[in-house]
């Protein structure tokens, strides 16, 4: 099995791979340019799987050299797990290139990471209610001071892919519900 | 009085609501947060065809101004 941690530029990515990765960590450049990508191995459950670093893009329609990499990447690792890093204070643009990512097909789990910074600006993320419409692991994070990498960690095997019409559904359901003041 | 304007010919401090972007751009700048119906304030913007920054739902982006170009936004 392969990981790639997949996000927009700075929002911690490679924070998270520095503390997922132990040694055994290589740096090069993808074949025929100078965008550089770090990879390394982790362990889930006592295995050793390779991680990798993915050049930060906004979208899956690159606009620059970095972000060709970063998609081409993904898709020539059809078989791969994506730990989808969002900065949680810009959370939307985050899910967005989440969910293109979910639309290819490719099994998810979403790290809302800076959730610290996020409440610093009063954005407060119900991770449980995003979890349940999107239905893969939402795990909160910090990942400079470590909090939330754990329970990352323990929950990448929940990771599975989705039909977007199901997200759409439960988020019509969901939103119902708060309508109807169920939910703060 | 709305009227509507070329996101390059916005001036600072300028507030509007994205109206409409050429099709081939929509998508890339999706993901950077605009999309149509969005509310965007312009926070900076330099000389010499320089970028265009704006702030969408509290967070800054800055934009091409050949980008700029195509997005009509309705100023408030």
């Amino acid at each position: 099995m392969k990981i790639l941690l997949m996000g927009h530029p700075n929002v911690g990515k490679s924070v998270f791979f520095n503390r997922l990765t132990g040694a055994n960590v290589t740096e090069s450049n993808y074949p025929g340019t100078t965008v550089d990508y770090t990879k390394g191995w982790m362990k889930i459950d006592g295995k050793d799987v390779e991680l990798v670093d993915v050049p930060g893009t906004f979208s899956l329609d690159p606009k620059d050299k970095a972000e060709e990499v970063a998609v081409a990447m993904l898709h020539e690792n059809r078989g791969a797990l994506v730990i989808s890093v969002i900065d949680a204070s810009k959370i939307e643009r985050g899910l967005y290139l989440a969910l293109e990512i979910i639309e290819e097909g490719y099994p998810l789990v979403i790290a809302l990471n800076m959730r610290d910074v996020a409440e610093d600006k009063n954005i407060l993320i119900d991770a449980d209610k995003l979890e349940r419409i999107l239905d893969i692991p939402v795990v909160s994070t910090v990942a400079i001071s470590g909090e939330g990498i754990k329970e990352l960690v323990s929950r990448v095997k929940e990771a599975k892919p989705v039909d977007v019409d199901d997200i759409i559904s439960n988020a019509t359901k969901a939103a119902d519900v708060g309508a109807a003041g169920d939910v703060p | 009085m709305a009227m509507e304007r070329k996101l390059s010919e916005m001036d600072y401090d300028e507030e509007g609501t994205v109206t409409e972007i050429e099709e081939y751009l929509r998508r890339r700048v999706a993901g950077m947060g605009i999309r149509v119906g969005k509310k965007l304030r312009v926070v900076t913007k330099q000389p010499i065809k320089g970028p265009v920054d704006v702030i969408v739902d509290g967070a800054e982006t800055s934009l091409g101004l050949d980008m700029a170009e195509k997005i009509t936004v309705e100023v408030a």
